[in-house]
C-alpha cells in the first residue's frame, strides 16, 4: 500500500508526538495531588527570616538607623544592634509571653530570661546571610576617577596626593590581616597561601556610609538600594583562585605585582554589579614579565615540559587542581605556538 | 513539494516509523540545543591612550578616562558623533565658578584633576590652616556637631558638602553621557560597551562581536587649555587575544596612532 494524500497525516502524528505528548507528560510530572486536609505548619520561632511576608516592611520599621547607642559599638553612625522589642511584640505577643523561656527571645538574646538582656554581636557572626550586596564597580570607578595629570601643579604634587589617600580600588580592597578560611576539602596540594596573596573586601557599612549617609543615594536608610533578599547563604566561602600561588603584594624585592588593580583585572571598570564577576586577568598581564625574551620564560618552560611528558603538572602559578588541566589556548599563543591538548602530545 | 512527492513512494508503516524516529531525535536534541549556546567567535580591543598637554610636554598615558565602543561605523553613527562633537558642556572651572565655589576648592579639584570631591581624601591640611578649603572647613564643623568625633567628621566630610559642589559637575557630564548612550543604543540596537583606562592609559574591551565600531570618549577631556574628544572608526576581528599591538589613541598625530582627538580651546565661562 502506498501513501497518496496521507503524508500530511504522518506529519501531523509526528508533530503530536514531538510537541503535544512531551508537554502533557511534563505537565503530569509537575502536578501534585491536591490535598483537602488543612496543613498545620509548625513555626520555629528561634529563627528569624526576612523572607517571611510580614517581615518585608520598610527596613526602618524595625532597624533604627543609626542605632540609638551606636557610639558604644562603633566609631561611626551605624546599625549596631538588634531591633527593639516593639519591632516584634506587635505581632508576636503570644510567643513573647509563652513559658518561662520563650523560644522567640533566642533570635536576639544569648539567654532566654527576662532578667538577662545579654545579646550576641550584631549581626550574629554564625548566622547565615539573608541579603546579597549590590555594588556597581563601574559607577564607583567613575566617581572616584582621579587623573594624575602631568606638567604644572598636578604632577609636582603627585607623590603627595598618593600619600593623602589616592581614591581607587584600594579604598575598599586593602591588604588582608589573615589568610582566608581554607575550602572544606582543604587547600589544594596542602598549599597554604600567604596573607599577601589576597586583598580584603568590605564587610561592613564603614566603606559605604562615609559617602552614602543621608544625601547620596542609596542613602543609609535605603537598605534595598544595596541589599537584595536572597536564599540564606554562608559568608565563609573560601576564595576561588586559578593561580593560587600569585601574591598580590609580591613580585620580588621590587614588588612588581603592586600595580593599579585594573591593569590586570581588565573587566572590573565595566562591571555593573558583583554578580557575574569572573576571573578576568589576561595571561598578558603576567607574561609582560614572566614570559619575556631575555627575562624569564616561565610559561614556555612548562609548555615544553608538557611536550616531554603529557602528565606534567604546571606548578609555577597553579596548584595541581588547575595545573593538570590542558593549558588554555592563550598560553600557547603567548609562547608563539599553536594550541595543543595533552591527549594530542605524542 | 519535492519531499512530499518522495513520500508517496514510501510504504505507510515505514513513513510512520521514520516520523517517530525523527520526533524522537528532536525530542532528545532540542533541550541540548537550548542549553548549549553556540560558541561565539569574539575579539578583543586593547587601547593605549597617550596624550600631550602641550607641545613641550612628554607623551604620557591618559589615566582613568572612560572610553565607549558604539556598534557600527562612524558613517552609521553620524548623528551620535555630531551630537558628541557639538556638546556645550562647560569646563570644570566654569562649572564651579558659576556655583560660587571658592578659589581654594577649584584649586583642590584642579590639582588632582578631580571631577568631584569624591576623587581623593580630604586631609586635615585642607580643613584648617593656610591651605584650608572653606567648603571643607564648614562641612567638617557640621560633621563634628553631628557625629561627635573628629575622625568621622573628617572621613565623612563629603556628606556635609552641598550636592552641586559635591558632584554636580560629574553628574551633569553623566547626564550628557546617558543622553548620548540612549541615542547610540537606539540607532545601533545594541548595548554600548565602556571601559576605563588604568594609570598607564591602557584598557581592554573583551568579548566583542566582530565588525565596525566607533571608539568614543563621549565627554571631552581637559588637557591644559584645550579639550579633546575622540570619535574613531575601529574594526574588530575575531581571534585577537590582545597579544597583538595595542590600538593607539592620542591627541597628537603619529604614524602609529590610529585615533587622533579633535582638540579645541576650553569654552569661555558664561558671565
Amino acid at each position: 500500500m502506498r501513501l497518496t494524500l496521507r503524508p500530511l497525516t504522518g506529519l501531523l502524528i509526528g508533530i503530536v508526538l514531538v510537541v503535544v505528548l512531551p508537554s502533557l507528560s511534563l505537565g503530569q510530572r509537575k502536578r501534585r495531588p491536591a490535598s483537602t486536609q488543612p496543613v498545620r505548619v509548625s513555626v520555629d520561632y528561634s529563627k528569624f527570616s526576612h523572607s517571611t511576608q510580614k517581615h518585608q516592611a520598610t527596613c526602618s520599621t524595625c532597624h533604627k538607623i543609626p542605632t540609638s547607642s551606636w557610639q558604644k559599638a562603633s566609631s561611626f553612625p551605624d546599625i549596631t544592634d538588634f531591633p527593639g522589642h516593639s519591632a516584634c511584640v506587635s505581632c508576636h505577643r503570644a510567643q513573647f509571653f509563652k513559658g518561662v523561656r520563650p523560644v522567640i527571645c533566642s533570635v536576639c538574646h544569648s539567654k532566654t530570661s527576662p532578667r538577662d538582656d545579654d545579646r550576641p554581636e550584631f549581626r550574629k557572626p554564625v548566622a547565615l546571610l539573608q541579603f546579597t550586596t549590590e555594588f556597581p564597580h563601574d559607577k564607583h570607578q567613575d566617581v572616584i576617577a582621579f587623573n594624575r595629570t602631568f606638567g604644572g601643579l598636578a604632577f609636582a604634587h603627585a607623590t603627595r596626593l598618593v600619600d593623602q589617600g589616592y581614591y581607587n580600588c584600594s579604598l575598599c580592597h586593602t591588604a588582608r590581616t589573615s589568610v582566608p578560611q581554607a575550602p572544606d576539602k582543604g587547600w589544594p596540594d596542602r598549599f597554604v597561601p600567604v596573607v599577601a596573596a589576597f586583598k580584603s573586601s568590605p564587610s561592613g557599612h564603614s566603606s559605604c556610609f562615609n559617602c552614602h549617609w543621608k544625601e547620596q543615594q542609596p542613602i543609609a536608610e535605603n537598605c534595598a538600594g544595596c541589599h537584595k533578599l536572597s536564599k540564606p547563604f554562608s559568608n565563609t566561602v573560601a576564595p576561588s583562585r586559578i593561580s593560587l600561588k600569585f601574591i598580590h603584594d609580591g613580585g620580588g624585592e621590587k614588588k612588581n605585582h603592586v600595580a593599579e588593580c585594573t591593569t590586570c583585572h581588565i573587566n572590573i571598570t565595566k562591571a555593573a554589579s558583583l554578580r557575574g564577576l569572573k576571573p578576568d586577568v589576561p595571561i598578558t598581564a603576567c607574561t609582560e614579565c614572566h614570559n619575556r625574551e631575555g627575562l624569564r620564560q616561565d610559561v614556555s618552560k612548562e609548555l615544553l615540559a608538557i611536550d616531554k611528558d603529557k602528565s606534567f603538572t604546571c606548578i609555577y602559578c597553579h596548584t595541581s587542581d588547575v595545573g593538570k588541566l590542558d593549558p588554555p589556548a592563550s598560553h600557547y599563543l603567548i609562547a608563539e605556538r599553536p594550541p595543543l591538548k595533552r591527549k594530542d602530545v605524542k | 513539494m519535492r519531499n512530499l512527492f518522495l513520500l508517496k513512494s514510501i510504504p505507510r508503516t515505514r513513513a510512520i516509523c521514520l516520523l517517530l524516529w525523527f520526533g524522537l531525535v528532536i525530542w532528545v536534541a532540542a533541550p541540548i540545543g537550548l542549553t548549549q549556546a553556540p560558541e561565539r567567535a569574539t575579539g578583543v580591543l586593547r587601547l593605549r591612550v597617550r596624550v600631550k598637554v602641550d607641545d613641550a610636554s612628554p607623551l604620557r598615558g591618559l589615566a582613568r578616562k572612560r572610553f565607549f565602543l558604539i556598534r557600527g561605523s562612524r558613517e552609521q553613527n553620524l548623528d551620535v558623533v555630531h551630537a558628541i562633537e557639538q556638546n556645550t558642556l562647560p569646563s570644570r572651572d566654569c562649572y564651579y565658578s558659576k556655583l560660587g565655589a571658592s578659589e581654594q576648592l577649584r584649586a583642590w579639584l584642579r590639582s588632582g584633576d578631580c571631577e568631584s570631591i569624591y576623587c581623593r581624601a580630604v586631609d586635615q591640611n585642607f580643613v584648617t590652616g593656610p591651605n584650608a578649603v572653606p567648603e571643607f572647613t564648614e562641612a567638617y564643623a557640621m560633621g563634628q556637631k553631628e557625629f561627635g568625633n573628629d575622625e568621622t567628621a573628617l572621613r565623612w566630610i563629603s556628606t556635609k558638602v552641598s550636592a552641586n559642589l559635591r558632584d554636580g559637575f560629574y553628574k551633569s557630564r553623566q547626564s550628557f553621557v546617558q543622553t548620548i548612550l540612549k541615542q547610540a543604543q537606539g540607532s545601533a540596537e545594541t548595548q554600548v560597551r565602556s571601559v576605563m583606562t588604568d594609570s598607564n592609559g591602557t584598557a581592554y574591551f573583551t568579548e566583542l562581536e566582530p565588525g565596525p565600531y566607533v571608539l568614543s570618549s563621549i565627554v571631552p577631556t581637559e588637557l591644559g587649555a584645550n579639550s579633546a574628544i575622540w570619535n574613531c572608526d575601529v574594526l574588530i576581528k575575531t581571534g585577537d587575544l590582545a597579544t597583538e599591538k595595542p590600538y593607539l589613541v592620542s591627541n597628537r598625530n603619529d604614524k602609529n596612532v590610529k585615533c587622533v582627538a579633535v582638540e579645541r580651546p576650553l569654552p569661555s565661562c558664561e558671565k
